[in-house]
């Protein structure tokens, strides 16, 4: 992904790589900007997909989907409501997470069970570019308690939703939902996200 | 159902989409009232982005090509663009809002970025939120082997429902989706729709069935298809 941007824009080769301004360029038919949107953030889509639907191919099918859906809805990003990167990686994770649940509606559900010793934090072993942003992303994981990080990491890199969480970690609901709550802001403080 | 001060609660969980598909989309209908859950999400949204980022992967050599030659094939959604019927036209804007709250329809990237509209068509989307939160709502959902659905949200109280299409297979060169509200054998039209979309639909009480039929783009006076989708009501 740090690969440069392979196709040439019109109107300035200098063109800072600001998802924002890439998006509302995609919005507008533009679909060089969409390839370096691809290029920006195409990695980190897949990655994230990856872990969450665990089959690499179906995790490619997921990352295809999230650009073609972005160059689709482009129109609707409305910048004044947060970043782009915010806006692709919640569509991103959203696809994922509909996916491996209709996958799995499909499937013994006793299935999602059998790692239940913990989340796998080795399954992405193909890391490419850990940027400084990515490095604090794994400190302020670290800074969590044990309970808030498993809490979040079932969800959000697994795909679970709360009650099955609670279920997994044999902890009611409401521990959950403040478990998650709690590990948010505590990470949000952390990665100096505003509040 | 979820009491009000239990949707307080699920702000988190909602931005880590950990939530049941019923619960988000009544967790969605309480943002558009609840300005102290909206304020909490955004930072909440923004934190949950930055762990997606936290790990990269390299994809296929040709994942870049194959996305760019699919757009290249892919209309791009405007805002308000339809081949609705006018008054299904003139709720637009309620029902693309509709999407957003609704499960999280592919393509739309989630409930952030469309809030400014929902503030803006507030008044307009309050019936389909009362369907949303109705103590009564009832879901039944029809699947695609795409992975697509077809989601009735029904509520007698209401006496309305909710149709949410999404992500269906392409109903193919110059056709579309067309939904009938169906009442003793005779079909009503609802609106049109090319594989994603949704639609509020009043007077629910005398319907026995939702159908969906692919027809010519604009959409038939009559159905000239056996339906691809039946949900009694
Ligand atoms: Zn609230």
């Amino acid at each position: 992904m740090a690969e440069p941007a392979r196709l040439h824009v019109a109107g300035g080769a200098a063109e800072p790589a600001d998802p924002s301004l890439l998006l509302q360029r995609v919005a507008r038919g533009d679909d060089a900007a969409l390839g370096q949107l691809y290029d920006l953030l195409g990695a980190a889509v897949l990655a994230l997909a990856r872990r969450i639907v665990r089959d690499p191919a179906r995790a490619e099918e997921v990352t295809q989907e999230v650009f073609v859906q972005a160059w689709q809805t482009a129109a609707r990003y409305d910048p004044s409501r947060g970043s782009a990167r915010t806006w692709l990686m919640t569509l991103a994770h959203r696809r994922a997470v509909d996916v491996v649940r209709h996958d799995q509606a499909a499937t013994d559900r006793e299935d999602r069970y059998d790692w239940s010793s913990g989340p796998d934090h080795d399954v992405v072993s193909e890391t490419v570019t850990i940027r400084l942003e990515q490095q604090q992303v794994r400190r302020c994981l670290d800074g969590l308690t044990p309970l808030q990080r498993e809490a979040i990491e079932l969800a959000y890199y697994q795909g679970h939703t709360y009650p099955e969480v609670a279920e997994l970690l044999d902890a009611n609901l409401a521990t959950v939902k403040t478990r998650m709550r709690d590990g948010l802001i505590r990470l949000r403080d952390c990665m100096g996200v505003e509040a | 159902m979820t009491g009000t001060n239990e949707l307080h609660d699920l702000v988190a969980p909602y931005a880590l989409d950990a939530l049941e598909p019923l619960e988000r989309a009544r967790f969605e209908a309480h943002l558009d009232t609840c300005e102290a859950c909206f304020e909490e999400l955004i930072g909440f949204a923004a934190t949950a982005a930055r762990l997606g980022e936290a790990h990269a992967e390299t994809p296929s050599t040709d994942l870049r090509d194959r996305i760019l030659a699919q757009a290249a094939s892919t209309p791009q959604e405007r805002v308000l663009r339809t081949t609705m019927p006018p008054r299904w036209r003139r709720a637009l804007p309620r029902l693309a809002v509709a999407a957003a709250l609704l499960l999280g329809v592919a393509g739309v990237g989630g409930y952030v970025v469309e809030h400014q509209r929902v503030s803006e068509e507030r008044d307009q989307n309050v019936a389909i939120s009362r369907v949303l939160g109705a103590a009564d709502a009832e879901t039944s959902t029809k699947s695609f082997s795409n992975g697509g659905t077809v989601r009735l949200l029904t509520s007698r109280e209401q006496d309305a429902a909710v149709v949410v299409a999404r992500s269906l297979p392409s109903p193919g060169e110059g056709k579309v989706y067309q939904v009938w509200m169906v009442s003793k054998d005779v079909p009503t039209s609802q609106g049109t729709f090319t594989t994603s979309g949704t639609m509020l639909m009043k007077g629910v009480s005398s319907a026995d069935a939702l159908a969906v039929t692919v027809e010519p783009d604009g959409g038939s006076e009559h159905p000239t298809s056996d339906p691809v989708v039946t949900i009694p009501v």
